[in-house]
């Protein structure tokens, strides 16, 4: 037996065999996965309570630091001097108001008193009255209980009460009184308690305005919050819930959703702390340098960096990913909550793209506040012509609609064609009907058509009209090419085409990959189909000395540049004009500066052909065409009859025109020299370039013989951002871009790697850097987008401007179409960014003027700049403005002069706009300063005899050197002038913004010529500073309202009674 | 759940601690470093303070001086007997060039120097300002006088400086202003008298002065050390040159300004 217990002992497997191994180890596998489940719990699945502990802890330091440095500022300001001083002040004015006070607070107390005391008795017998007229009116009319009862209400009335008054003197006073006694001492009691606190308020009203002072004071000096604001902050920061933070964005809109059900959910902030506004007040602004983190990468703890981005768009309504893009929902990990993972089609958009997410709501805007990369985006895509190729929605269509309006014409008149064969049938009909009934109804339908036939009319008119001002709009980027034979020397233009930004680095034109017969072939046809003639009257030579003080002079440089590489001064709105001399003709330029408009020969769209002399002669016609005679001499249709340019007449003489282009034929390279180009006269290959010109889209930006009507070539780019990845044509880039591999500018692949760069973004910027860059390695190269003259910035703005330019997948409300004057603004935008009137005027507060920034117009001659408008709407009268912009001279006759600023040597051009272009200006202007529309003048008051003398003593006197500054019409006055003529103010002005100009001027353009302090402010009146004539003594009205209404009423004659001289020929400078 | 409340507290304990005691440092630091930053104005020492003198020539034929057309105006006409000129160009026949400011540029190191009590002076007479060049302290009150029997304006254009532009009718009171920030030099015109033409120069220091009729300047009680003196004429622009000055010594520098291009 012991040997089968030894035998079972060794077999029992409880003896005989340790698992202890197994379970230590699968314990440790149990704790490591518990340790594993505990910190993905905590941590891992939840990298947000990480960045929530890391904030809490820089904050609540940052806000005790803070704290000491606010209480002792808190200290440093009061005791300022200023602090204490209003402090005193409030002292003393509740020390003198103590007694008062007192003496009120005893009276209140009193009336008080004596209320409490006849309150019972009063309300007694007013209860006891109205319980008995309850019931006198319960009882039946006439009936005999109805007399009692009436009886009982009047002895109610009439039973004395006692009371006991308090009397002033402190004593007591029994007194006896019925209820009407009692009902008016209750009522006067109530009257005297109300006077006695209004009484109050005005004992404390000077206290209460020093009270007032002093906060605004403390406003003043404690830009930051104050050490008790920052107290309460720190108690909450201290007990900040660790929590998802989540925007549930109001309203809950399926449509406001990239997941598909229940409305938009962002939790960004559950990482980014600071932009709760729950955690740091809007008014606290934290930067990772405040926090003490300046240097980590891994810190999203700063507050949102424009504040005031986030008043227009509250949290609430448009939560953070509309914006920003990214997954809002997802907060698992950093590139998840930032949606930089595959499939995800709304990646986070890098800093430097930040703006895109404007696009999407704003692209209606051509200008939108606190994007200026978007703007910059969107201007390079319209000033460089990228819109000649690619269709835009929202961008410059006059083509379309122009060609749109053609047809529409066209169609009506075959219409009417119709119509008019149709009328004499009908009536043939009805004079031949068997009976009348039919007859009569034929002959109403024949003149029903007839009817119809003059509406069609009034239709066509209308469309002319229309056609008329599409002309006006329409502008190309590029010069007419139909004019280069008499502008452009021959054999310059294959070296252009070959060497573009060679020749000219700051061109807009993009560089086309053409080879040399196809250089020979393009140039052939431009040169071939372009216009001969008739020719050009011959110039003698100008001043070029005075043609370079013109340029400089007369505003030329806001927007062209002279002067190359560093050397360039001038705008960037046109062509940097350093080598025209080794191009242009010298009579094709004087006719340019003289008037830019100025067209060889007319085009016909209807025709579709340009129209010569033989076509005017045909009808007996001079060959005169412009704005004023615009109809085709053969069928009456609006012809084009200015260069689709926007560069304006500056309405210089022809003198001034050939001073300016002999100064400009001297600018060129001293070694210029062109080989002769035989091939350009060579017919076999007209067909050849003609194709070419096709092919490349030439007509995209030039006006060019035969391709008036050409479309663009280009993709349609206004959803081009929401495009999908996969339809973006990488060519044999695709796997170098999923892999991050660094290109060189031909495409060729580097060693060196970085983020993968597939998606739209790469896409974009490597096409904007080398269009041809999908082409790489490909046998038969198929890309024809010419390279654009861009720097990286640009790429950068273009870049931004794609992307953001998506299928909106927010709802349709939240688009940015504003109804109310917002709207005056954001299509006025189109007009003043179209026109460049930046590069002269200041249009916006704090935007500079490319004329501003020239050498030319520094300290003192500041004075010389064109006028800022960034009060334009309050300033002017829409109507006055709207003449204005058609007739810069004011005059019809004195086209070389300034309408209002005859003293300034810029110039305000005439830009023709269409009265479409006009409207929205003034439109726009009236919107940015907030002015009603339609505007009224407001009647002004008629000055009295007395009154017209002494505004007149006034403005004579030496005290008021009014006109000595203001032109008065007469040239030897005006030589020395620097502000324009009173005359003017009537029709141009209005009288509220001249108050408050010449009682301080400064103040609404700082640094303007006129002084301010020419009144001084007393009690609610403004009176003249400077020494008074006799007659002012005893007028108690406003000084400045005087002047204003002297001024708006002044006439031609009143002026030259003033100035005491005999009347001048010279124009008088009146609105007309 | 007891043990993370502890670990919580602790760590809460902890990061106190560390925050408490990372405050304390930051703090005395910043008493330290206070002073520093605003060095108290340093009196010169007089004993050893030296001086720098000398003259201003121009070389080159004198520009001839434009005369004015005060015609405009009869106050401005009726206060001068004869024609007067315009003062941008004054140097008599041997070259002595007046209304040049010369200037420490550089040197001085950071002392601060408190400006004078006593406000500079600029009058309107005769339709011209006296004087024509104003040299003051950033902090010092400009006082403008009007002696003249019509309205002036005065306009100061500055670059880095506030700009404001007032109205002074005959017999008002002066009008007191003060420039902030030290600039070289703002011009000051009158809008409604085109040809009076001033300029003002502004310093952090004391150490400038304007050439007289006879080109001749002092700068004094200059402490010893190495700076860079500056001439600055409205018209020729600057031209400097560097000067050491030892304890007590009077030191004699000389500029000249050429003729510009223009004209």
């Amino acid at each position: 037996m012991p040997d089968v217990q030894k035998e079972v002992q060794a077999e029992d497997p409880v003896v005989g065999k340790s698992y202890s191994a197994a379970i230590l180890v699968s314990s440790f596998l149990l704790v490591l996965s518990l340790t594993w489940a505990l910190y993905d719990e905590f941590f891992g699945l939840r990298p947000w309570r990480g960045y929530q502990g890391r904030f809490t802890a820089a904050y609540t330091k940052f806000l005790k630091q803070e704290i000491p440095k606010q209480q002792s500022a808190l200290r440093a300001m009061e005791e300022s001097p200023r602090y204490k001083e209003l402090q005193q002040a409030r002292d003393a004015a509740q020390k003198a108001a103590a007694p008062r006070l007192a003496e009120l607070e005893k009276q209140t107390s009193l009336v008080n008193q004596q209320l409490g005391e006849i309150t019972d008795s009063f309300t007694t017998a007013r209860g006891k009255v109205q319980a008995l007229t309850y019931h006198l009116e319960l009882a039946p009319k006439g009936s005999s209980s109805r007399n009692s009862r009436q009886q009982d209400v009047e002895d109610a009335k009439k039973e004395k009460y006692t009371i006991e008054l308090h009397t002033k003197e402190g004593k007591i006073e029994k007194k006896e009184a019925d209820f009407f006694e009692l009902d008016k001492m209750f009522l006067d009691l109530k009257e005297q308690k109300a006077a006695l606190t209004s009484d109050r308020i005005a004992a404390l009203k000077e206290v209460s305005a020093l009270d007032a002072q002093i906060e605004e004071y403390k406003k003043e000096q404690m830009t930051s919050l104050t050490p008790d604001q920052l107290k309460s902050l720190l108690r909450a920061a201290q007990e900040i819930p660790e929590e998802i933070r989540q925007i549930n964005v109001n309203p809950a809109s399926l449509a406001l959703n990239n997941l598909g059900s229940g409305g938009l959910v962002d939790r960004c902030q559950s990482c980014h702390l600071a932009t709760d506004p729950k955690v740091v007040p809007p008014n606290l602004v934290l930067t990772k340098a405040l926090l003490g983190v300046g240097k980590s990468k891994d810190a999203p703890f700063t507050s949102h960096p424009e504040a005031d981005l986030l008043r227009f768009h509250s949290l609430e309504r448009f939560g953070c990913s509309p914006c920003h893009g990214g997954n809002g929902r997802a907060v698992s990990s950093v590139e998840k909550a930032h949606g930089r993972y595959e499939h995800w089609l709304w990646p986070l958009y890098k800093p430097e793209n930040y703006n895109s997410g404007c696009q999407q709501c704003h692209s209606a805007d051509v200008v939108t506040e606190y994007a200026p990369v978007l703007n910059r985006g969107k201007e390079l895509f319209r000033s460089r012509g990228c819109i000649g190729c690619h269709k835009f929605e929202g961008f410059d269509d006059q083509p379309e609609q122009l060609q749109a309006t053609h047809q529409l014409i066209k169609q009506l008149e075959q219409r009417k064609k119709e119509n008019e064969l149709d009328v004499p049938r009908l009536n043939k009909q009805a004079d031949t009907a068997p009976d009348n009934e039919t007859a009569q109804k034929l002959y109403a339908k024949a003149n029903n058509l007839t009817v119809e036939i003059s509406n069609l009319d009034a239709r066509m008119e209308q469309l002319e009209v229309k056609t008329e001002s599409l002309f006006r709009e329409a502008k190309k980027v590029g010069p007419d090419l139909k004019e280069i034979r008499m502008k452009i020397h021959k054999e310059w233009i294959p070296v252009w085409l070959g060497h573009t930004h060679e020749f000219r680095p700051t061109t807009k034109m993009p560089q086309f990959r053409l080879k040399q017969d196809e250089i020979e072939a393009i140039s052939a046809y431009v040169w071939q189909t372009a216009l001969p003639g008739p020719a050009l009257a011959s110039q003698p030579p100008g001043n070029a000395a005075r043609g370079k003080e013109l340029l400089e002079t007369r505003g030329c440089l806001a927007c062209h540049s002279m002067g190359e590489a560093d050397k360039a001064i001038g705008g960037t709105f046109a062509a940097n004009l350093s080598r025209v001399g080794e191009k242009d003709n010298y009579e094709y330029l004087v006719r340019w500066i003289h008037n830019p408009r100025e067209r060889t020969r007319p085009y016909c769209p209807y025709e579709k052909r340009d129209l010569g002399p033989e076509d005017y002669a045909k009808h007996g016609l001079p060959f005169v065409f412009d704005l004023d005679h615009s109809h085709c001499p053969n069928d009456g249709h609006q012809l084009e009859v200015q260069q689709p340019t926007v560069m304006p007449n500056l309405r210089l003489t022809i003198e001034e025109a050939r001073d300016i282009a002999s100064y400009l034929l001297t600018k060129k390279h001293a070694d210029a020299g062109y080989a002769a180009a035989a091939f350009m006269d060579d017919k076999v290959l007209l067909d050849k370039g003609k194709g070419l010109v096709r092919y490349y889209g030439c007509a995209g930006c030039h006006e060019i013989s035969g391709f008036e009507e050409e479309g663009r070539i280009g993709t349609e780019l206004t959803t081009e951002g929401s495009k999908p990845i996969d339809r973006f044509d990488f060519g044999r880039l695709t796997e170098v871009a999923k892999r991050g591999i660094i290109i060189q500018p031909d495409g060729a692949p580097t060693k060196k790697e970085s983020e993968a760069w597939y998606d739209q973004r790469g896409f974009f910027e490597a096409k904007l850097r080398n269009p041809a860059v999908f082409d790489y390695n490909r046998a038969d190269p198929t890309l024809k987008m010419p390279k654009p003259n861009v720097t990286p910035v640009d790429i950068t703005a273009l870049t931004t401007f794609l992307l953001g330019s998506v299928d909106p997948v927010l709802p349709p409300e939240y688009k940015y179409v504003p109804a109310d004057q917002r709207r005056d603004i954001q299509e006025g935008w189109w007009i003043v960014t179209k026109y460049n009137c930046m590069g002269c005027h200041q249009i916006r507060i704090g935007q500079q003027s490319v004329l501003q920034t020239l050498p030319m117009y520094q300290a003192e001659n500041k004075a010389n700049l064109p006028p800022a408008l960034t009060s334009e709407g309050a300033r002017v009268d829409p109507a006055w403005l709207q003449r204005f912009l058609t007739n810069p001279p004011l005059s019809t006759t004195d086209m070389n002069r300034n309408g209002v600023r005859s003293y300034l040597q810029v110039r305000m051009p005439t830009f023709s706009f269409s009265g479409n272009e006009i409207q929205k200006l003034v439109r726009f202007f009236a919107a940015l300063s907030a002015q009603q529309s339609p505007y009224v003048a407001p009647k002004l008051e008629p000055l009295t005899a007395a009154e017209r003398d002494m505004a007149r003593q006034l403005f004579t006197s030496t005290a008021a050197p009014c006109l000595k500054c203001h032109a008065t019409g007469n040239p030897a006055h005006d030589k020395n002038a620097s502000a324009p003529n009173f005359l003017l103010a009537r029709e141009r002005l209005k009288p509220a913004w001249t108050g408050r100009w010449i009682t301080d001027p400064a103040k609404i353009i700082p640094g303007t010529s006129m002084p301010s302090g020419l009144f001084r402010r007393e009690g609610d009146r403004w009176v003249f500073s400077g020494p008074l004539p006799a007659s002012f003594h005893g007028y108690t009205k406003d000084h400045a309202d005087l002047l204003v209404r002297y001024m708006f009423q002044l006439t031609p004659e009143e002026q030259r009674s003033l100035l005491g001289r005999t009347p001048s020929s010279a124009g008088a400078g009146a609105g007309k | 759940m007891k043990v993370r409340h502890w670990a919580g507290l602790a760590c809460v304990a902890g990061m106190a601690l560390v925050l408490v005691s990372c405050g304390k440092k930051e703090e005395s630091a910043e008493n330290k470093a206070a002073p520093a930053a605003q060095p108290a104005a340093a009196p010169v020492d007089a004993a050893t303070a030296g001086s720098v003198s000398g003259a201003v020539k121009f070389v080159g034929a004198v520009p001839k001086a434009k005369t004015l057309n005060m015609a405009a105006d009869a106050a401005c006409a009726g206060a001068h007997s004869g024609p007067v000129s315009d003062l941008e160009v004054v140097a008599n026949a041997s070259g002595d060039l007046a209304n040049v400011i010369v200037y420490v540029k550089d040197g001085l190191g950071n002392r601060a120097f408190e400006a004078p009590k006593d406000g500079a002076q600029l009058n309107q007479e005769g339709c011209m300002y006296t004087p024509h060049i104003v040299g003051m302290m950033a902090g010092q009150t400009l006082s403008v006088k009007n002696s003249d029997k019509t309205t002036h304006n005065i306009h100061p254009v500055p670059k880095n400086n506030r700009e404001w532009n007032k109205s002074q009718p005959p017999g008002s009171p002066n009008i007191n202003e003060v420039f902030a920030r030290d600039e070289v030099a703002i011009p000051v015109k009158c809008n409604v008298h085109p040809w009076m033409k001033s300029y003002i120069a502004v310093f952090k220091h004391p150490y400038f002065a304007v050439t007289d009729a006879k080109g001749s300047f002092e700068i004094k009680n200059l402490p010893p050390g190495t700076y860079t003196i500056e001439a600055w004429h409205e018209r020729f622009g600057t031209v400097s040159q560097s000067v050491t000055v030892g304890a007590k010594e009077a030191k004699t520098v000389a500029f000249s300004f050429k003729p510009d291009s223009g004209d």
